[in-house]
């Protein structure tokens, strides 16, 4: 484990910092990723394709079960036994990940990919205090920071994310939920990552105090370049800040595109199912959607498309053969059968 | 029912207050010279429910909805206040005559596979209520009002579903258990605890579609608790706005969302994520968080956060709600919207 | 919003086909057999354990099929090494004696004999003096064999005796004699006295010091200790399984009183309780189970106390009394069976506990009358002859040992297993 006493060796020159706004950060190949169970084996992620892209927000949605945190941890390696990543490529700034050694992966985590989780209480560290938190990531992965150093880094963080410097000494315990998703936030920024993933970090938060959180993420991405992945089952918080979108539905991702695009012209009907599902607060006297069915087993999907036992446009292809996921307008994909005709090609 | 007994609210909450001692250590009360200090999680609510309305209570955490919800179930016995259902004053009666009453008020709470006994079939969860309150059932009979009822929550084939256990289903199909067990003694009042929130979000409409219809088919009113304004939109008639143990704003839902006089309401519709990529927010949010329910701010309790707070009114003076002038009903707490300084309202002066 | 999809109206929104519902329906030993795949070594470590279990309490509940000898009875000699054959008993006579077997003295005169002191030569020479008599009698003959039999310190007395002409014939063991026979070359075996049960049978684990079949006594000592196990894990799950469950519950100066009287109990060494709850209470095999049950009131009672306290925060709880249940069926119906299944699993431990806390309390000599087969008693006697007859100790104990190990193995198991490995979605 690395740590103070025994620090891991400086970083090679950022190669992910050269990288111009816009190009591919990190490319997806099929990644499949397997968990044993005593039912069988899951198939929780089955060959995701996608690429994210330096300085967007990419807001990745879908219920639970639907794979999309078991992703998230995918793109750290953090999928730990009876889980295994069985196939597939994980290429970040040109380095694929499936090849690294765990060392590399140390190196790379917290200070390429920063990851901030749904409850900031059990990921920080209750004895420590916050300042400590920070201090020792910085200098465990930069050896030659001194002390004095360190704590300045720490105290510019700590002030960007609006946290009161007076604070700095106290432990987790004395935050609130919305505070400590800031600290983990300073967490993920202290080494400069490019790469924020962030799962569910909303949840457990109060709604006023999860715009303000949005808005941070925002500011932040605007000020550092920074490239965030968004998962959540808020469509209402995706909506607001993403980029792009991309659905994910027992283990497939099913569509993918700028919000606008996926909001204004949803293509895969799981997708206008759920966003027709959504409450809308602006919107009166529509009637939400009702969707029939329930997400399928895992360890026996449905042949064919895995949404066809639900799907209110199933056609009989649908029942045997899987679609696969192509581009059906400029910046669109999905993987659905009524959209295979109108393939769109470069 | 007579003409008068439809008039009657069924639910009639007057200064209901509630008030945790916070525990503290030996040495801790020691110092503090025997001081205790308390959570004031509510604090002198007023409200009245009708029969076959749905009232919802919205409210950020700490602001007392949930506590509020057990006061009305009784659940909680309030500091100072009373909790009327009916005309009954919960706090008038004993022990046994409370039991008894639970039959005509049942619970929804939010997670559904905690509030299942884990040990206890579907069927026997259902049905335990009935034995409880409809001792004249046979088991035979009794078992057919649970069949039904599943049938009527969408469960079906209900005997199937009968003998399994809470782990054995999905988190969407237990908390149909759980309004199927609310609803087995044909309860007159339910509340409500954020209901629909733990499930999925497809799930969730079809649950606040099964609520909407059961409300119609067995005559039912709800107190309907939640975090999520967005739902209430689809349920309720009514909503209040709580914040930090108070009602800051009561009234028609419509009326409430189009024309929010209360800052805090307007800061909480404002912060609703919206569904659509091209939706903008119109208001800025508040700075800063909810304050320790312990202290809580003088005078106005939001005014350290509010945009429109005027020193030497707000932070001194306790608001009281007050009509807003152009819908019955519509009460907000607000010295500067609704209260006795309405010319300092920058709406009407046109500064904001 | 584009293109809005048909709303399509779910009649039962949670409707299962029949194939689904069959699909759930999987039998005990399916899932048994799956569970193997999937638990790996705890799997293994429960069936045999259990099955240690199984056989350990089939046999302690009907020893008399199993054991082959009665357990009180002096059933074969003295010290036999397991497996060894017992040496019979030989007819020692002079080289020119003028007699060939017993049989020959019947003659009407008392024939003085020579044995062993203290060794089942007597007996057995008697035996045969009383079959032949018999014989003789039912061929019709009224020839008896009279016996005078002197007895000596050590075998080379009997044989000088012999020598001597003092003893018309000596009777001792083949052994011994076998050890004895080059000094005395004008003695030689007339044959073996027959001895009909003893005809060549050994003794799969050897005989103690009374002659006693060890493996009979360990059988039926098993029975001894299932005894007093279960009935002293019994007596402490019925006490304290109810007052942890009150005291959960009801909380204040109940709890307060309760768990101060417990914590008592429990604070006290326990083998040394056990021995002055015996002391007092007197001998009887009653009396130790009380006081071995006594010493386990308090482990139940902390479980259980502990398992309400939180399951009474339980959510669902809460909603059994906003149903309006009583609170003597949210006890009954929500918090008990919640607690239970923890309890169940310390039972075996606590079983395995009790057997040994049994054999370690008549081993001391305390509670058993002593002509009990018992594990612990055995071992006490054995002690004196660690080295002599090694299996007189080491059969007793390896009993205590497996039987303990089954159990606590099969509760340790139960543990892991009862454990979610993988929270399956």
């Amino acid at each position: 484990m690395a740590s103070i006493e025994n620090p891991v060796a400086e970083l090679p020159p950022p190669s992910a910092s050269d990288l111009a706004h816009g190009e591919v950060l990190y490319s997806i190949r099929d990644l499949t990723v397997d968990y044993a169970t005593r039912a069988g084996t899951v198939g929780a992620v089955d060959r995701v394709s996608l690429d994210i892209r330096k300085g967007e927000i990419i807001g990745l949605v879908g219920e639970s079960g639907c794979g999309k945190s078991t992703l998230g941890k995918a793109l750290m390696r953090m999928i730990t036994p009876p889980g295994h990543i069985s196939g597939g490529e994980l290429l970040f700034a040109g380095e694929d990940l499936m090849l690294a050694s765990d060392r590399r992966m140390r190196q790379l985590r917290g200070a390429r990919i920063g990851m901030v989780f749904q409850d900031p209480m059990t990921s920080l560290n209750p004895l420590a205090r916050i300042i400590d938190h920070l201090t020792e990531t910085i200098q465990t992965h930069e050896s030659t920071v001194s002390d004095a150093a360190a704590r300045d880094r720490a105290e510019q963080l700590v002030a960007r994310l609006g946290i009161r410097i007076e604070r700095i000494d106290d432990y987790p315990h004395q935050f609130s939920g919305g505070m400590r998703q800031r600290i983990m936030i300073a967490l993920a920024l202290a080494l400069r990552a490019d790469f924020v993933i962030a799962d569910e970090p909303t949840t457990a938060l109060d709604v006023i105090v999860e715009a303000q959180f949005l808005d941070l993420l925002l500011e932040l991405r605007d000020e550092f370049d920074l490239t965030i992945l968004l998962i959540t089952h808020n469509i209402g918080a995706v909506a607001e800040i993403s980029d792009r979108v991309a659905v994910m539905y027992a283990g497939k991702l099913v569509e993918l595109g700028p919000a606008n695009a996926v909001f204004g012209e949803t293509k895969h009907p799981y997708s206008q199912g759920l966003l027709q599902s959504v409450p809308n607060i602006d919107v009166d006297d529509v009637d939400l959607y009702q969707m029939a069915g329930s997400p399928p087993s895992l360890v026996h999907p449905p042949p064919g498309c895995r949404f066809h036992p639900r799907c209110p446009a199933a056609m009989d292809i649908c029942r045997t053969e899987e679609p696969a996921f192509l581009k059906v307008a400029p910046e669109q994909a999905t993987a659905c059968w009524l959209y295979s005709k109108g393939r769109y090609d470069e | 029912m007579s003409e008068q007994e439809r008039n009657t609210p069924l639910v009639e909450v007057g200064g209901l207050t509630k008030w945790f001692p916070v525990q503290k250590g030996f040495i801790a009360s020691l110092l503090s010279h025997g001081q205790i200090d308390n959570v004031r999680a509510v604090d002198d609510v007023n409200f009245t429910i009708q029969r076959g309305e749905v009232l919802g209570l919205a409210g950020e955490s700490g602001s007392g909805k949930s506590t509020v919800g057990r006061l009305v179930l009784g659940l909680l016995e309030p500091t100072k206040g009373s909790v009327k259902i009916d005309g009954i004053d919960l706090n008038g009666l004993g022990r046994e005559e409370l039991r008894r009453m639970r039959k005509r008020m049942q619970v929804i709470f939010q997670d559904p596979l905690a509030s299942l006994n884990p040990r206890m079939t579907i069927g026997e969860a259902i049905s335990h209520p009935a034995q409880i309150h409809l001792p004249d059932l046979s088991s035979s009979e009794r078992m057919d009002l649970v069949l039904e009822t599943l049938e009527a929550v969408g469960m079906s084939p209900a005997r199937f579903f009968y003998d399994k256990y809470p782990h054995q289903i999905s988190g969407g199909q237990r908390q149909r258990i759980v309004i199927a067990r609310a609803l087995i003694t044909r309860p007159e009042l339910i509340v409500a605890d954020e209901p629909i929130a733990m499930a999925d979000v497809s799930v969730q409409s079809l649950l606040l579609e099964l609520m909407v219809s059961l409300k119609e088919k067995f005559d039912l009113t709800y107190l309907f608790i939640t975090h999520d304004l967005a739902t209430t939109k689809y349920i309720c008639d009514r909503i209040a706005i709580m914040y930090l143990g108070e009602i800051v704003e009561i009234g028609p839902l419509n009326e409430v969302f189009k024309n929010p006089q209360h800052p805090y309401t307007r800061a909480l519709l404002a912060a609703v994520p919206v569904p659509d990529p091209r939706h903008r927010r119109k208001e800025p949010l508040p700075r800063g968080e909810i304050p320790n329910p312990i202290n809580p701010p003088s005078g106005c309790r939001f005014h350290p956060r509010c945009p429109i707070a005027v020193e030497g009114i707000c932070d001194v003076d306790q608001p009281r709600l007050k009509s807003a002038e152009d819908v019955e009903g519509h009460l907000a707490s607000c010295h500067l919207r609704t209260g006795a300084h309405k010319d300092l309202d920058p709406t009407r002066t046109g500064q904001h | 919003m584009a293109t809005t999809l048909e709303n399509p109206p779910p009649e039962s929104p949670v409707h299962l086909e029949e194939w689904e519902q069959e699909l759930q329906k999987v039998g005990l030993v399916r899932r048994i057999l799956r569970a193997r795949r999937w638990y790996g070594t705890d799997w293994w470590f429960v069936t045999i354990s259990t099955a240690m279990v199984v056989a350990f309490l089939v046999i302690a509940i009907a020893p008399q099929f199993f054991a082959k000898y009665d357990p009180l009875g002096q059933v074969g000699p003295r010290l036999l090494a397991p497996g060894e054959l017992p040496a019979q008993e030989i007819l020692i006579l002079p080289e020119d004696s003028q007699y060939n077997s017993v049989a020959d003295f019947a003659t009407g005169e008392r024939i003085p004999i020579a044995v062993q002191r203290e060794t089942p030569s007597s007996e057995a020479a008697r035996d045969e003096a009383d079959r032949v008599t018999e014989e003789n009698a039912a061929a019709g003959s009224d020839e008896r064999v009279r016996l005078q039999i002197q007895r000596f310190e050590t075998p080379g007395e009997v044989l000088d005796t012999v020598v001597a002409g003092d003893a018309v014939a000596g009777v001792m063991s083949s052994s011994v004699f076998k050890g004895l026979a080059d000094q005395y070359p004008t003695l030689q075996s007339a044959g073996a006295i027959s001895s009909a049960e003893q005809d060549a049978t050994s003794f799969p684990l050897g005989t103690n010091q009374v002659g006693q079949d060890v493996l009979s006594r360990l059988i039926w000592g098993a029975r001894i200790a299932i005894i007093i196990g279960f009935s002293a894990a019994i007596i402490s799950f019925v006490i304290g399984v109810p007052l942890g469950l009150l005291a959960g519950f009801a909380g204040g100066k109940t709890d307060r009183l309760m768990t101060l009287i417990m914590d008592s109990i429990y604070a006290f060494p326990g083998l040394i309780l056990a021995i002055a709850i015996t002391a007092v209470l007197g001998p009887s095999i009653f009396n130790i189970i009380v006081a071995i049950a006594v010493l386990y009131i308090p482990t139940y009672y902390r479980i259980v106390r502990g398992q309400t306290l939180s399951a009474k925060e339980e959510l669902y709880v809460e909603a059994a009394r906003s149903i309006g249940a009583k609170s003597r069926e949210i006890l009954s119906r929500y918090i008990f069976p919640n607690v239970i299944p923890s309890v169940a699993i310390i039972f075996s431990v606590n079983v395995a506990d009790a057997i040994l806390t049994g054999a370690g309390l008549s081993f001391l000599g305390l509670g058993l009358p002593p002509s009990t087969p018992d594990w612990g008693i055995d071992l006490a006697r054995g002690q004196e002859f660690i080295r002599s007859a090694w299996w007189l100790i080491t059969f007793p104990g390896l009993a205590v040992m497996l039987v303990v190990l089954a159990f606590t193995m099969m509760g340790e198991g139960l543990v892991e297993i009862f454990n979610p490995k993988l929270r399956e979605r």
